[in-house]
């Protein structure tokens, strides 16, 4: 289906941009009538004659998508986003254009790191300014201020949708297994078309609390394997808070003015984005976020899903442990490394969580 | 605060050369050891002059905090900024490695995976947060830093560790931040780095209490800049058949160059360091006795195995003459220009071997093939380092058909032995020197 979606978005003039994780300005490439298509991985172990050029001990996500491109698996893109997310995806987008693997047009965006200060201001609405140059040079589109105004109010509706969806969690008769399916289709889809589904989902908020399993927050990278919401719904969990950096730390709750410098609008609405430490969040500051999270969705648990070797999201894990043993909030600790399928010892240790959660809950409710 | 500032001076100005005094006249009273039948040629006499500089500047470091503003830098950090507003700075990796080859960084590491860090995070971070937490260290003792100064120019691994160091510190963590260099840098990233060390040295400024010189930051930086060529004159003097010395002394003779460049002891090391590789030379000495091959190492030492892989190697008649670890902190600092030390300075330390392209890499080490005549590589895939590690299969590939070299990835870790198989390594190392014939 995807595969099919995104040749009508070429057939109907639009380049495709194949995009790597984790943060970008889409609104830049929508105004640009450029067709994002987001790699995660691909899931699943990376095959062909260029698995073997990336070490075992680089996540899987840099790992498979070096093989995936180098592999001629992404013939359908016309040119790559590199956005300078980590030390991987760095050696990444150097790897791919310099050693082979990739002779179609390569995008960099750079990420400013440290505190928000005149430099970093000037630096990133200037890099935003050539990003956009270059994608309009490229694609051919006669790039305006109003249309960039418009792309930013088109995703600032589907950003509030996606934060009202997430918000209303217990509210929405939807599993967590549809829910992250249409969340994610917004990786790949046309922004209008994902804005529709959105939509209708939000049709499903209802005013009485729906979900009665338990509810648990999760913080990672990504939700793969996809299987692991039905491991928890089996279980008898869902997930009430998301800080997976591919969901709820992309969700920019903050509006947009209708009027102004688009790049300032872009510049602000970067840096209004929940903390993340691929983009440099200050320690305390994350989690004091992650704790009013879980605060205000009542979360009993808190798993911590990584992707093996992700050195940003590791280094932030004795703080949250920290954090969550002050709420006197059990935490499960679970690496994956994109697997096709939540493997059998996960699986287990997903389900002993739930039962020690539900076990702790009852005892609260006896004493 | 004071009293502080008398032990400090004191530590450095009377302590420690005595006790350096002291030590070298034990030393000769024991009188001189007779030489071991080993493969290498004499020893280098600076060596005693280097473990001087090291331990008092680990010795003076313990009394500097309350004495004089401590910062915490990364080994790409431009300290030429820092040093003329009096900071004493701490390099975490440099100390971190000092606990490799101490030999301690498993007790140092367990300690740091006992509150979550992960053992698959860079081994010199770990060992870094493991005496953090314990307060222990080889060294003795480690001033508590007042700022925390941060390069990305190596890696972004260092921001997130020290994102954590400012929450356990609570002290100001001050970032520049270099885009990495795909082909050329764009004018607006050379600006924003640029930016950067005028803000740096603002914020330098309020932390130390102390107005920044424009004669000091021109003297240090002339002095960092004599450093570095000095130093890259020293590995430039590997060049010479046989190479009077071994790429793995290299790796202890760069301490200097990293935590001490732009004070003047610096200096005074490398001349007295090359002098002595130079007297080498002219004598036909070499850092082995009988060198056959000649080898290029890529990434960082493993410091816990230094010497055993040099024995192995050493015995064999293959000596490593160059080193893209070591050259970076030649080839860098010889891009400043004293009479700009801002606009020269931000240029250089964004062009550091490790923020360019894998491109800029493969030809760095074409030309060291050729300079060096060098006839085989090895490159250290470092399970600790991702930065330096990515794209080393592919450089392999790439230097063995187009510099016509033998090259060899070997799996390590720079500083953790439990990620080191020494008797797989042994056997590829072994089985890469009988492909010479
Ligand atoms: S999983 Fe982590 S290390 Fe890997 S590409 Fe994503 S952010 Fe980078
Ligand atoms: S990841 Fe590599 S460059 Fe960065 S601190 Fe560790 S060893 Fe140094």
């Amino acid at each position: 289906m995807r595969k099919e979606y995104i040749e009508k978005q070429k057939k109907a003039g639009r380049k495709v941009l194949a995009v790597l994780p984790i943060y970008y300005p889409k609104e830049i490439l929508t105004a640009a009538n450029i067709h994002a298509v987001e790699l995660w991985g691909p899931p699943g172990p990376p095959k062909g004659p260029s698995a073997g050029r990336v070490q075992s001990y680089i996540c899987a996500v840099a790992r498979n998508a070096v093989s995936f491109f180098a592999d001629g698996h992404a013939e359908m893109a016309d040119g790559i986003l590199f956005p300078h997310t980590c030390d991987s995806i760095q050696g990444m987008a150097t790897m791919l254009p310099d050693f082979g693997g990739w002779d179609k047009k390569t995008f960099n965006f750079i990420h400013p790191r440290g505190d928000r200060r005149k430099s970093l201001e000037v630096f990133l609405e200037a890099e935003l300014r050539k990003l956009a140059a270059d994608c309009a040079e490229w694609s051919g589109a006669k790039l305006t201020n109003a249309d960039l105004m418009e792309a930013i109010r088109l995703h600032r509706e589907i950003d509030a949708i996606r934060a009202e969806l997430l918000d209303k969690r217990s509210r929405l008769s939807m599993n967590d297994a549809e829910l992250y399916g249409l969340l994610r289709r917004g990786e790949w889809l046309w922004p209008e078309d994902h804005l529709n589904e959105l939509k209708e989902a939000r049709q499903k908020i209802t005013s009485e609390t729906v979900q009665k399993a338990a509810p648990l927050m999760i913080t990672g990278i990504v939700c793969e394997p996809m299987s692991i919401f039905k491991v928890l719904s089996d279980a008898g969990a869902y997930v009430a808070a998301d800080d997976y950096a591919a969901i709820g730390r992309r969700v920019v709750k903050k509006d947009a003015p209708a009027k102004g410098d688009p790049f300032k609008v872009l510049a602000e609405l970067y840096h209004g984005a929940p903390p993340c430490p691929t983009r440099y969040a200050h320690q305390p500051l994350r989690m004091e976020y992650l704790s009013n999270l879980a605060k205000s969705a009542g979360v009993r648990g808190i798993i911590i899903h990584e992707v093996k070797f992700c050195e940003p999201e590791l280094f932030d894990i004795p703080a949250i442990k920290a954090a969550f043993a002050k709420l006197d909030i059990p935490l499960l600790y679970l690496e994956t490394e994109l697997e096709k399928e939540m493997p059998g010892q996960a699986v287990t240790r997903l389900e002993a969580f739930v039962e020690i959660i539900n076990a702790k809950k009852e005892s609260e409710g006896k004493s | 605060m004071i009293t502080r500032r008398i032990q400090y001076e004191m530590a450095g100005r009377v302590v420690g050369p005595v006790l350096m005094n002291i030590q070298r006249m034990q030393k000769k009273l024991k009188g001189k050891k007779k030489p071991k039948d080993n493969p290498y040629g004499p020893p280098i006499e600076a060596v005693k002059k280097l473990k001087e500089i090291m331990t008092l500047y680990y010795l003076q470091g313990r009394y500097a905090d309350g004495a004089v503003p401590v910062a915490w830098v990364t080994s790409g950090f431009p300290v030429e900024v820092l040093a003329p507003l009096g900071f004493f700075s701490i390099y975490p990796e440099n100390h971190a490695a000092l606990c490799g080859v101490s030999r301690v960084v498993v007790e140092m590491s367990d300690e740091a995976e006992k509150v979550g860090y992960s053992r698959d995070i860079c081994s010199y971070a770990r060992t870094d947060f493991g005496c953090m937490l314990t307060e222990k260290t080889p060294v003795g003792r480690l001033p508590k830093p007042d700022l925390l100064a941060c390069c990305s120019n190596i890696c972004q691994t260092v921001l997130f560790w020290y994102r954590s160091l400012a929450a356990h510190f609570n002290v100001p963590l001050v970032v520049v931040d270099t885009p990495f260099v795909y082909g050329e840098a764009p004018e607006h990233h050379l600006k924003y780095v640029k930016d950067q060390f005028e803000e740096l040295i603002t914020v330098a400024e309020k932390v130390s209490g102390k107005k920044m010189s424009e004669e000091k930051l021109h003297k240090i930086t002339q002095e960092a800049l004599t450093a570095s060529n000095l130093w890259g004159e020293c590995l430039a003097a590997g060049k010479a058949k046989p190479s009077p010395w071994t790429g793995f002394d290299g790796f202890f003779h760069m301490a200097p160059v990293v935590t001490l460049r732009g004070h003047k002891i610096c200096t005074d090391y490398y001349r007295l360091l090359l002098d002595e590789l130079n007297d080498r030379i002219a004598k036909g000495i070499g850092g082995i006795k009988d060198e056959k091959y000649r080898l290029l190492w890529d990434n960082l030492p493993i410091w816990f195995s230094v010497r055993e892989m040099s024995d192995l190697l050493a015995n064999n008649g293959f000596n490593f003459v160059a080193a893209t670890y070591t050259d970076a902190w030649a080839s860098a600092g010889r891009q400043i220009d004293p009479s700009d030390p801002i606009g020269s300075g931000a240029r250089t330390y964004q062009h550091i071997i490790l923020n360019q392209d894998l491109n800029n890499r493969l030809n760095l080490m074409k030309a060291m093939v050729e300079e060096y005549s060098v006839d085989g590589a090895v490159l250290h895939s470092d399970r600790s380092c991702k930065p330096y590690s990515m794209g080393q299969i592919d450089l392999r590939d790439r230097l063995a058909k187009e510099a016509g070299i033998k090259a060899l990835v070997l799996e390590a870790d720079h500083n953790d032995p439990r990620s080191y198989a020494r008797e797989q390594a042994e056997n590829r190392l072994t089985a890469f020197m009988e492909s010479f014939g």
